[in-house]
């Protein structure tokens, strides 16, 4: 497949220009999109949805433009809730809280909004400019993921549970094979038998995500929180008492000496991003996991580790700009907003598709370049913000625990228009309350319910296409040296622990 | 909130330092294996493709409890735990404000049908900060008047901003009648 993707610096200048021209329009679409971002239920592809009268009466560049800002906010905006109230914004946010939430009730708030808002932003620069480089070469990676290597990826997802559960892997893997089964609810891919739907109707088409999100994380969370005067330490209140603009930059050091780190994180976000149905959700718990399984201090992972933060927010920044590759090189979104873009700008008359970048190349490029400056408008208009936004933190459970339910309950209403999605976010939030009180991890029992019904696709497709062969998930070259890293990368922490331990202990002796 | 970490939170001592609620423990693994259960008895008839994973999964999560069952009876006969739900209750001083709680959510997703968002979020927050201010000692009209002032952005905001389809009820006709 022969792309003429070659940009030179004449035509980047001129797109970079001509994207700036649009401030105006792109200012109120970074602040829309990380408003949205941050309330559960809603998304940049509903906003769109919503806006589409807007976008369609607009001129091409200005409706790319308004779209592509609005959806590089909106992932980042999903980050804010999650590590200050433990309430992801979408579910691509959810591996966020694990540290960032931990931090925020630290009284290190400040500092984890940095640094998710710098490791959002340069995961979201850097893969920008991978992908305007090697947009052919990336569009090829989903040529190769077929079902059986989709279920590796799957499983990477899954072995995070062996991180996240570090102090009880048995109670982590219930959680996720819980999750799993939940996840299973639905017609089945095949025949459209109905399996565990209580008999409703609501459940033939499996278990929606964002009540599910919203239950285990902000029901739960309400209910938890009506337990104490505050959501911070004493420790954390001691340091909320004088908050100063330090902490803001010490986040944004912590992100630019780990510079490697936000740059791999991104790339594994990256590379994710561009196989059509893997989502932001699957790309920040790989990245968690492999940050994770490399790290030199993974005991420190769970507890408000900067590093356990970077990972999930570059990576599902990093997915941002991976789902448009192959919408623009193939005609394929790689997720819901990606197809909402298609829809909007074939409206335009514009064709996507190998021919795009000679027949208009200020939308083929133009694409990634309004990403990348909405990136930068992105990190001026948010840093300055960190401070004031932290003090969310500092409200009295009184007020917070009620918003959170109202708030929430309706946000979980939203996508769908069922009521009936209220009542299943408070049956998601009693388990996710019953959960945490006896110390089984939500985000294990998430994984499982995101994961679930996309490793049953895959699993299906690849056994069916054997013809029943099992044998079939050992049968690619690709799939096997995914196996191996997937087994290294589970094998790495245990490895790597023993070796300090055994340095301790000799040279303690 | 509750993770492993909560340990430093100002409620009082939790269970999680005196010996293990095992009974407690137990919640989320029996209804895992109920949930499952049901979950075989829907896909007896069905053909395979909607079994297979079921099967698998249940079975080793199914296994999974079982291990976890021998763990919690081993906790308990070393002495380490008992079969008792404090961790799941405690602390007891908030069980009222629990139950308040989840009694007003119950009745904000059967009520916001008829009432619509706003009127609905309004008497859910009324009735919550009524109580947790009057608990303090202060006065009905803050929480009268922070219930109206939330209550309202939620309907500036959501509603009348973003034209998102919330629940309607009279509150929202009459305005969308009258503007």
């Amino acid at each position: 497949m022969e792309i003429g993707t070659d940009i030179t610096w004449d035509i980047f200048t001129g797109l970079l220009l001509n994207t700036l021209s649009f401030w105006w329009m792109m200012i109120p679409a970074v602040i829309l999109g990380l408003v949205v971002g941050a309330i559960p239920g809603f998304s940049a592809a509903n906003t769109i949805i919503i806006l589409l009268p807007l976008t369609f009466a607009m001129d091409v560049e200005a409706g790319l433009v308004f779209m592509v800002a609005l959806y590089s906010a909106s992932r980042m905006g999903a980050g804010i809730p999650a590590i200050l109230v433990n309430i992801p914004g979408t579910a691509g946010a959810a591996a966020t809280p694990l540290d960032g939430y931990p931090m925020a009730r630290q009284g290190r708030g400040q500092q984890a909004l940095a640094i998710s808002f710098v490791a959002s932003t340069a995961g979201g620069l850097l893969t920008t400019i991978i992908a305007l480089l090697a947009m052919p070469w990336l569009a090829r990676v989903s040529f190769f993921m077929h079902s059986v290597e989709m279920i590796v990826v799957m499983l990477f997802g899954i072995s995070l549970i062996a991180t996240i559960a570090a102090r009880n892997t048995l109670k982590g893997l219930i959680a996720c094979f819980f999750g799993l089964m939940i996840g299973f609810v639905g017609t089945d891919h095949v025949y459209a038998a109905p399996r565990a739907t209580f008999g409703f109707l609501e459940l033939y088409d499996g278990i929606p995500l964002v009540p599910a999100l919203v239950g285990l994380f902000a029901v739960s969370e309400a209910f938890l929180v009506i337990e104490g005067e505050s959501i911070l330490t004493k420790r954390g209140r001691e340091l909320m008492a004088a908050p100063s603009w330090a902490a803001t930059f010490e986040g944004m050091q912590i992100c630019v000496k780990r510079w490697w780190h936000v740059t791999w994180c991104s790339i594994v976000g990256l590379a994710i991003g561009v196989i059509p149905g893997a989502g932001a959700s699957i790309a920040a718990f790989v990245a968690y996991q492999q940050s994770r399984s490399f790290s030199k201090t993974p005991e420190l992972y769970g507890t408000g580790h900067p590093e356990g933060l970077i990972a999930p927010e570059a990576a599902n920044n990093g997915v941002t700009s991976g789902t448009l590759v192959p919408l623009i090189i193939l005609g394929l979104p790689g997720g819901a907003t990606a197809a909402i873009m298609l829809v909007v700008l074939e409206f335009h008359g514009v064709n996507f598709g190998p021919s795009l970048f000679a027949e208009r190349p200020e939308i083929g490029f133009g694409i990634f370049i309004a990403m990348f400056v909405s990136y930068v408008f992105m990190i001026f208009t948010i840093i300055p913000l960190s401070r004031y936004m932290t003090r969310v933190t500092v409200i009295s459970t009184s007020f917070m625990a009620p918003v959170i339910i109202s708030f929430t309950l309706v946000g979980s209403f939203v996508p769908r228009e069922f009521a009936f999605d209220m009542g299943l976010a408070l049956a998601f939030g009693i388990l996710g309350y019953v959960a945490r009180k006896t110390n089984y991890h939500v985000a294990a029992i998430l994984i499982g319910v995101i994961l679930g019904p996309l490793l049953e696709q895959f699993f299906l497709r690849a056994i069916r296409m054997a013809n029943g062969d099992i044998m079939v998930l050992f049968s690619s070259r690709l799939g096997n040296a995914l196996w191996l890293a997937l087994a290294v990368s589970i094998a790495l922490p245990y490895a790597l622990d023993y070796k300090r331990r055994k340095a301790e202990t000799s040279g303690g002796s | 909130m509750s993770d492993e970490n909560s340990a430093e939170l100002d409620a009082e001592p939790s269970a999680a330092s005196g010996p293990r609620s095992m009974g407690a423990e137990l919640v989320i693994p029996a209804g895992a294996v109920v949930f499952t259960l049901y979950y075989f008895l829907t896909i007896i008839d069905s053909p395979w493709t909607a079994q297979v994973s079921a099967v698998f999964v249940g079975a080793i999560l199914i296994a999974l409890v079982l291990a976890f069952m021998i763990t919690a009876i081993r906790t308990v006969a070393r002495g380490d735990g008992d079969w008792g739900f404090a961790a799941l209750l405690q602390p007891l001083s908030y069980v009222k404000t629990r139950l308040y709680l989840l009694g007003l959510t119950v009745g904000y997703i059967v009520v916001i049908n008829w009432l619509g968002f706003t009127i609905t979020t309004f008497l859910f927050l009324f009735l919550f900060l009524a109580m947790a201010l009057l608990g303090q000692g202060k006065r009905v009209k803050l929480s009268l008047s922070l219930a109206a002032a939330l209550s309202i952005s939620g309907y500036l905001l959501f509603i009348v901003a973003f034209e998102t389809r919330f629940p309607f009820g009279p509150f929202e006709t009459a305005l969308e009648a009258l503007f």
